[in-house]
């Protein structure tokens, strides 16, 4: 027994202690995970699926349909989709459908103009934040305001702020500077012009989110050690050439990050949109997430909506992929350059 | 050491105050359309308020001045009491229970995922492999799901219901909430634990007795910022809510339609609204870039 006792190093108590606590333990561990895992697969892996099912059914459901649906009097046929015919006619009808290829211009305008106006303002505020100067906190405060409002609100002030309906001062210093230069009736249509009214989208939103970039890029431009100037400054640099040479590269990965972070919010803008035009004029400002919400709610049919919101997930997954692989590039090439 | 120009110095503070501007004046506008009488809003762009208005009460209206009032305030919270008052409880409802939901659950998940060893071998998935699953649930566009909500919810007689939002915006917030605990935890040091378990404490004393106490500011954290995005959330409440539940988003995005625009009212409105999670934000300045995020830097 001595001899078996050394081989084996638990004693039997300690053997049965250690096993329930790894039982224990196997149990716990699951009961901390699960709770997160079943609702992300209850509430967003299952409707992901489901979305796509329905994408292939002629599911319709009329306005009279629909409230009686809201209001529990619905007749029971046809529950959740089931029982109406697979079609391939939803995505037959993305490639004809000019409604869905104008929104998803709109969609595409917002992300690229939006990101490519956010960027280059954020980085050009960060670095004025990075001065040191007397007010910086005040500033970097005030910078950093809008973002923490409700979309919905900043939607709300872009029309105080751009419509001519109530007067504003931005059409009172139109109209003033119009008078000025002999064009009393001088007027910006920042909502009525198809060509104009998607930038005033890019505008209201870049105007929230600005603040954004500025938070990513002043963070990092702050862990940048004092040092690596001083060495460019002794070699001639002027604060120029030590920007570009030296804080726009060290900062590129978190660049990229916030862009994508950016480009992705982008695509889901709705809410001003609706606020501010409700998509138009006609559909020119109307977005891809618009369009699904409308083709659901107003025209009541889901099918189409769930294949168009499947055209919304892939230009996002291949927005993602490009994105993710350019910048990976990208950032080879600095590692090559650097070394 | 400092060896700025003085016109480089000029160019900072022109900058500067540009930018401030900017940032300031819409909100300015906001605060003062919610005082003004409506001929001072429809007629003429007034900007600021004429204070001694009981001295001189006759230009309701000139092109600078306007005499403030309280009226529409008094509208919004006497007249229009209930309606306003129903609103803002909706929205306080959804995001406050679903902030609980998504940081309980988020902590839980967290935690095992920083502290256990996970292994799923039909997809040789370990707990890196998870993380990244629930963080990715993130960045899926919500409109990609939003077709099955609608019809399921409808089916189950969930829409219009304070559950439905709740559990809704729930599954929104918890990629984000799994990922900053498990950071958090991550930064933890185990000693204390383990030495709450050599004093013989049970899994669940030492989670509840050691590690939660010692979580606070990452559960704070969680929970204002879960708070903040179900506070703004729009899409959702539009589509899943059409009168017991309507949120104050969806509420203040629908008065477009209503008698006209009446923006003396949206103001005040859109003041009530963002109060609350303006205050947050300010409470948050500091973690709101790296919660922003989440799960797209490592570490």
């Amino acid at each position: 027994m001595a001899t078996s006792s050394e081989i084996r190093p638990l004693s039997s108590a300690e053997d049965d202690s250690l096993k329930r606590e790894l039982r224990e333990d196997t149990i716990f561990k699951r009961i901390f995970l699960s709770p997160a895992v079943t609702i992300l697969l209850l509430l967003s892996i299952f409707p992901l699926l489901w979305s796509l099912g329905v994408s292939f059914t002629n599911f319709q459901r009329n306005a009279a349909q629909q409230a009686a649906q809201a209001a529990g009097t619905a007749e029971p046929s046809g529950f959740l989709g089931l029982g109406f015919d697979l079609t391939l006619e939803n995505y037959q009808r993305v490639f004809t459908d000019e409604h869905l290829h104008t929104t998803m211009r709109n969609t595409l305008l917002y992300v690229v103009v939006g990101v490519a106006v956010q960027y280059s303002l954020g980085l050009g505020l960060a670095a004025l934040l990075n001065q040191k100067f007397f007010g910086q906190t005040f500033f970097r405060l005030v910078f950093i305001l809008p973002m923490m409002i409700t979309p919905v609100a900043a939607a709300y002030l872009g029309r105080m702020m751009f419509e001519r309906a109530p007067p504003s001062a931005l059409s009172h210093l139109t109209t003033t500077v119009g008078r000025l230069f002999g064009n009393p009736n001088l007027n910006i249509p920042w909502f009525t012009d198809p060509g104009l009214a998607p930038f005033t989208m890019v505008i209201i939103d870049s105007w929230q989110w600005i603040p954004f970039m500025i938070l990513l890029l002043l963070a990092g431009m702050q862990s940048i050690p004092e040092e690596i100037y001083e060495a460019a400054r002794v070699d001639g640099a002027n604060s120029w050439n030590a920007f570009w040479g030296i804080t726009f590269p060290i900062l590129l990965p978190i660049s990229l990050t916030a862009i994508l972070i950016r480009g992705l919010e982008l695509f889901k803008l709705v809410d001003i949109v609706r606020v501010t035009t409700g998509g138009g004029p006609g559909i020119a400002t109307e977005p891809l997430v618009m369009y699904v919400f409308r083709t659901a709610l107003d025209f009541g049919n889901f099918g189409y909506a769930a294949a168009i919101s499947y055209i919304l997930l892939i230009l996002v997954v291949l927005f993602s992929t490009i994105f993710l692989g350019f910048s990976r590039r990208v950032q080879k090439q600095q590692l090559g350059v650097e070394s | 050491m400092n060896k700025r120009s003085p016109f480089a110095t000029f160019m900072l503070y022109a900058t500067a105050s540009l930018w401030a501007f900017v940032c300031l004046f819409p909100l300015y506008w906001l605060v003062t359309t919610s005082f003004k009488p409506p001929l001072a809003v429809s007629r003429v762009p007034t900007y600021f308020p004429y204070l001694a208005a009981q001295e001189r009460p006759t230009p309701v209206v000139n092109n600078i001045f306007f005499t403030p009032t309280l009226d529409h305030w008094n509208f919004l919270f006497d007249e229009q009491r209930d309606i306003t008052l129903r609103h803002l409880r909706n929205s306080v409802i959804a995001a406050v229970f679903s902030t609980i939901g998504a940081t309980v659950i988020g902590a839980m998940a967290g935690y095992g995922l920083s502290r256990f060893r996970y292994y799923w071998n039909r997809m040789n998935w370990k707990n890196d492999n998870i993380a990244y699953w629930i963080i990715s649930q993130r960045f899926l566009p919500p409109a990609t799901i939003i077709v099955p909500f609608v019809m399921i919810y409808g089916a189950l007689g969930w829409t219009d219901t304070h559950w439905g939002l709740i559990l809704a915006y729930t599954s929104f917030n918890i990629p984000f909430a799994v990922w900053i605990m498990r950071d958090f935890f991550n930064s933890l040091p185990i000693d204390l634990e383990e030495s709450a378990r050599v004093d013989g404490a049970t899994r669940w004393q030492t989670f509840f007795r050691i590690v939660l106490p010692l979580a606070t500011p990452g559960l704070v954290t969680v929970a204002l910022f879960s708070f903040v995005f179900s506070w703004n959330e729009y899409l959702f409440s539009l589509m899943l809510t059409s009168f017991d539940a309507i949120t104050m988003p969806v509420y203040i995005a629908g008065q477009n339609n209503t008698r006209g625009v009446e923006w003396w009212y949206i103001a005040a409105l859109t003041m009530v609204m963002i109060a609350p999670v303006m205050f947050i934000g300010l409470f948050l300045q500091r973690y709101i870039a790296r919660g922003l995020v989440a799960g797209a830097l490592k570490g």
